[in-house]
């Protein structure tokens, strides 16, 4: 278990900057999860602490050591990668005991470890295999479990189950939710998908363009946004963002009135919004229910019934679409015309630049 | 109805073509083989059946040619020559590959244009050379022109694009430096575009005329494709020898094919999977 930080660094390639000073703090034992969309940086960031990307400013320790221009075999970390990278003409047992083999490690020892980790990861009937004998899963685990035997201060993990069908992905999940639990190992994770972000980090840092836009714990993220890109990356389906202009309300309590939902006026929590000043309210999904106080009339336009529950695609008019849960949504149909209902309090405000107004 | 008709004549014509391609590609080893059971003048009034010359021919052969030496001097050079070069030309591929520099396509495009200049002009300047270099008569002036072969670094190169990234980034992790890499992962994992290169490189090596007829010049040091060809260029030739010489000229490199082909095929697919 280790400590690791990260403190404006920046990356770039000629004059592209793709890391904009990024200053991040790991602490030891923490699953800490990367998630951005395509191009945001998360996997350059994770191949900087790795060292297979020069940093080109700023600071990289792992304990307060800098780290900045030391080896990746000697920074104490071990790495997963998306592909797997599993030297195809080895066997499980001979991929996994390769890098101990390389630092000198005595042969019983290296046994000893290999044992251990394929017993963690059930692997032991396969050690004589080659990856190409493997299942995609059975490759994934045998990558984890090569991470596993260096005894590494930190795990990177690279879009460790892009790569896995659906099933295969929650198992993997699964399992690497078990393993940090077991080995209380600091993980660095880095995904695009933001439900393996919200089910297996303690912390999560949420990137775009380079730069860091919110880190904090799933719940905080989902609850408590920074930004209209953070709240609508987090969260599945994705927030609904209609917009509006801030009016006076009744008693003082400002209100957000939207124009392409029949002036429908939405009380808000504002301290900040003058009237007539132009923002963005952002609704979940699932925050529609049968009782809430603002009412939002919207004809549906197709429906998609999971069991479960239904999510109805819906608009006023030619509005925005508005994606709304139901829990009780079985008896609708396209054409219908509905009053969804949420709770005022449950909507977030952002202004024309995206900024959360609070 | 119709449609049959049409169907069935165009599987003739195919068929019919596919044929006489394989009849050409085939007869040239087929009549190897029975010129060598034939005498000269059988071969030359064109006898296209077996013939009882056989054990004359063979016999003929090992008495004009010390086939020992012969044999040892050509495969020393195929050998050297295709060790050398699969490992010098893998690497440069490997190197124009994997590793970016400002001049990295400008340098390739360079060597890639030394293609198109045809031996018959280097010739001369390579030959002096060597004469300077005192290697004329050895095996070595034979082999070294062969080592950097811009064919075989496009080949690498061509087939380095399909060596996963991560790899080497999983070895780099794993502490291994850069030629440890090279030895420990790249040359295992493309053993079968190593193989496919064997057998062209060991191919054309073995075949090789003519700078060895320049270069080799007492008989000690000649090669098998040299005898042959003085022996088919003598005042009498006896065609039912030359045969002989060919067919047991062509059984190394066929040899070296059947052993390694599925690595070839692979290898010409491209041979990371």
């Amino acid at each position: 278990m280790s400590d690791l930080q990260l403190s404006r660094i920046c990356k770039s390639y000629g004059s592209l900057e793709v890391i904009k000073g990024v200053d991040l703090d790991i602490k030891s034992g923490e699953f800490v999860v990367f998630v951005g969309p395509s191009g945001c940086g998360k996997s350059t960031l994770l191949r900087m602490i790795a060292g297979l990307e020069e940093i080109t400013s700023g600071d990289l320790t792992i304990d307060g050591e800098r780290m900045n221009d030391v080896d990746p075999s000697k920074r104490g970390i071990a790495m997963v990668f998306q592909s797997y990278a599993l030297y195809p003409h080895m066997t499980v047992r001979e991929n996994m005991g390769f890098a101990l083999r390389f630092a000198g490690v005595a042969k019983a020892e290296i046994e000893r470890r290999v044992g251990e980790a394929a017993k963690i990861l059930e692997l032991d009937p396969l050690l004589d295999r080659k990856p190409k004998q493997l299942s995609g899963g059975q490759r994934q685990r045998v990558a984890i479990g090569r991470a596993i035997v260096r005894h590494p201060k930190i795990f990177l993990f690279d879009e460790p189950l892009s790569n896995l069908d659906a099933e295969l992905r929650v198992h993997m999940r699964i399992e690497i939710a078990r393993l940090h639990k077991t080995l209380a190992a600091t993980i660095v994770y880095v995904t695009h998908d933001q439900v393996e972000a919200m089910t297996l980090a303690d912390k999560i840092v949420v990137m775009r363009g380079g730069v860091v836009e919110q880190v904090g714990s799933p719940l905080e993220l989902y609850d408590d946004p920074a930004n209209l890109f953070v709240a609508g990356f987090i969260g599945s389906p994705k927030m609904n963002f209609l917009k509006g202009v801030v009016e006076p309300g009744e008693g003082g309590q400002p209100c957000v009135c939207l124009p392409d939902h029949a002036d429908a006026k939405i009380p808000v929590q504002l301290k900040a919004a003058a009237p007539g000043t132009p923002v963005i309210i952002g609704i979940r999904p699932e925050h529609f229910n049968e009782t809430g106080a603002a009412t939002l009339d919207v004809a549906i336009d197709m429906l998609e019934h999971l069991g479960g529950e239904t999510f109805a695609y819906a608009r006023h008019g030619k509005g925005d679409l508005v994606v709304i849960e139901t829990k009780s949504g079985r008896g609708l149909k396209s054409g219908d015309r509905i009053a969804a209902r949420f709770d005022p309090a449950s909507a977030l405000v952002f202004d024309v630049n995206g900024r959360r107004l609070r | 109805m119709t449609n049959g008709i049409g169907r069935a004549a165009g599987g003739l014509l195919t068929y019919g073509f596919l044929g006489l391609m394989a009849f050409l590609s085939v007869f040239p080893f087929f009549w190897m083989a029975l010129g060598a059971t034939n005498s000269s003048i059988d071969i030359i009034k064109g006898r296209v059946l077996p013939g009882a010359a056989l054990a004359t021919n063979v016999s003929t052969f090992f008495t004009q040619v010390n086939a020992p030496l012969v044999f040892w001097n050509s495969a020393k050079i195929a050998i050297l020559s295709t060790v050398l070069t699969l490992a010098v030309s893998s690497l440069a591929g490997y190197g124009f590959e994997i590793f970016r520099s400002r001049h990295r396509e400008r340098l390739y495009r360079a060597m890639l244009l030394t293609l198109m200049i045809p031996f018959a002009a280097l010739m001369i300047p390579l030959f002096i050379m060597m004469g300077k270099a005192g290697l004329i008569n050895t095996h070595i002036a034979v082999v070294l022109p062969t080592i950097g072969s811009a064919f075989v670094v496009f080949y690498f190169r061509q087939c380095t694009k399909a060596f996963p990234s991560e790899l080497r980034d999983a070895a780099k992790v794993d502490g291994l430096k850069e030629w440890q890499i090279f030895l420990f992962i790249y040359v295992p994992v493309m053993r079968s575009t190593y193989a496919a290169a064997f057998i062209i490189v060991f191919m054309t090596a073995w075949n090789n005329y003519l700078w060895p007829l320049i270069v080799l010049q007492s008989n000690d040091t000649k090669t098998i494709t040299l005898v042959i060809s003085s022996l088919a260029s003598a005042y009498y030739p006896d065609y039912g020898v030359v045969m002989v010489g060919t067919i047991l000229a062509t059984l190394p490199t066929l040899a070296v094919f059947f052993f390694m082909q599925r690595q070839f095929v692979q290898g010409m697919l491209g041979s990371v999977k």
